[in-house]
């Protein structure tokens, strides 16, 4: 039996791009002011990634590329659109910090320093009340 | 010009938005406490393209295996994303087998 290496090599392109991005987009959205900056780089390495998928004559390495590029594609929308909707909504936590987050937090009410996420499960909703009190411990 | 990787791309970019989809229903009615048999899922799932001679079958499912791998570390923030109210709660969810024992492992999160 033969062994194919484009599962893995596709398997890992998508692991490494979506975690990186997760990771990465957070960060940068949280220490960056002028977002423009790191969404025109992740596209042009998006843009990149699919030049050398299309030139290049290797499988594995075209799926890899392939994957990395709409993967930063998607990081690019990400950074600049949909991570600070969550920052203005409360579901990410805002960076007082960065003057663009300072003044998100100004601005909307919802914005908070807050990482909800940052918990285990505990099987049950909260309550308002209880959502109001964990908001309100961390001002 | 080689087209597997730009045709792969696009397959891999629904691969990856239906994560989103089954992370949320999956969360919902079956709990995050699957996690360990979703990332067995997907390491098997790695594993098995290894062997598969096809190769758009065989990206094809390692990235759906990679996708369910990054989905089982989805799991516990999505319950927590229910139990704060941003998605729908439900209560009575299916339990996995060995539950007790599975509730004493930490829950990956990236």
């Amino acid at each position: 039996m033969q062994i194919n290496l484009i599962g893995p090599a596709a398997a890992l392109a998508t692991f490494l791009g979506v975690w990186l991005g997760h990771v990465s987009v957070r960060k940068i959205e949280r220490e960056t002011v002028h977002l423009w900056k790191p969404t025109v780089i992740a596209i042009l390495l998006s843009a990149g990634f699919a030049a050398a998928s299309f030139l290049t004559s290797s499988m594995p390495l075209s799926a890899i590329c392939g994957i990395l590029s709409v993967t930063l594609l998607w990081d690019a929308l990400e950074i600049a659109v949909r991570q600070p909707k969550r920052i203005k909504h409360g579901h990410a936590p805002a960076n007082p910090k960065n003057p663009r987050h300072a003044r998100i937090l100004a601005e909307y009410p919802e914005a908070t320093t807050i990482d909800w996420l940052d918990r285990d499960p505990r099987g049950a909703p909260y309550s308002a009340a209880e959502l109001a009190s964990i908001k309100e411990s961390a001002k | 010009m080689n087209w597997f990787g730009f045709w792969l791309c696009l397959a891999t970019l629904f691969i990856i938005g239906l994560g989103f989809v089954w992370v949320i229903r999956g969360e919902r009615y079956f709990g995050h406490l699957w996690w360990p048999y979703v990332m067995g899922a997907g390491v098997l799932c790695i594993l098995g393209s290894l062997f598969i001679s096809n190769n758009w079958a065989s990206a094809l499912l390692g990235a759906f295996g990679a996708s369910l791998i990054w989905g089982s570390t989805e799991l516990k923030e999505q319950a927590v994303r229910g139990e704060i109210g941003w998605y729908p709660f439900n209560a009575k969810k299916i339990l996995p087998p060995f539950v007790e024992v599975i509730k004493k492992w930490k829950a990956p999160s990236l």
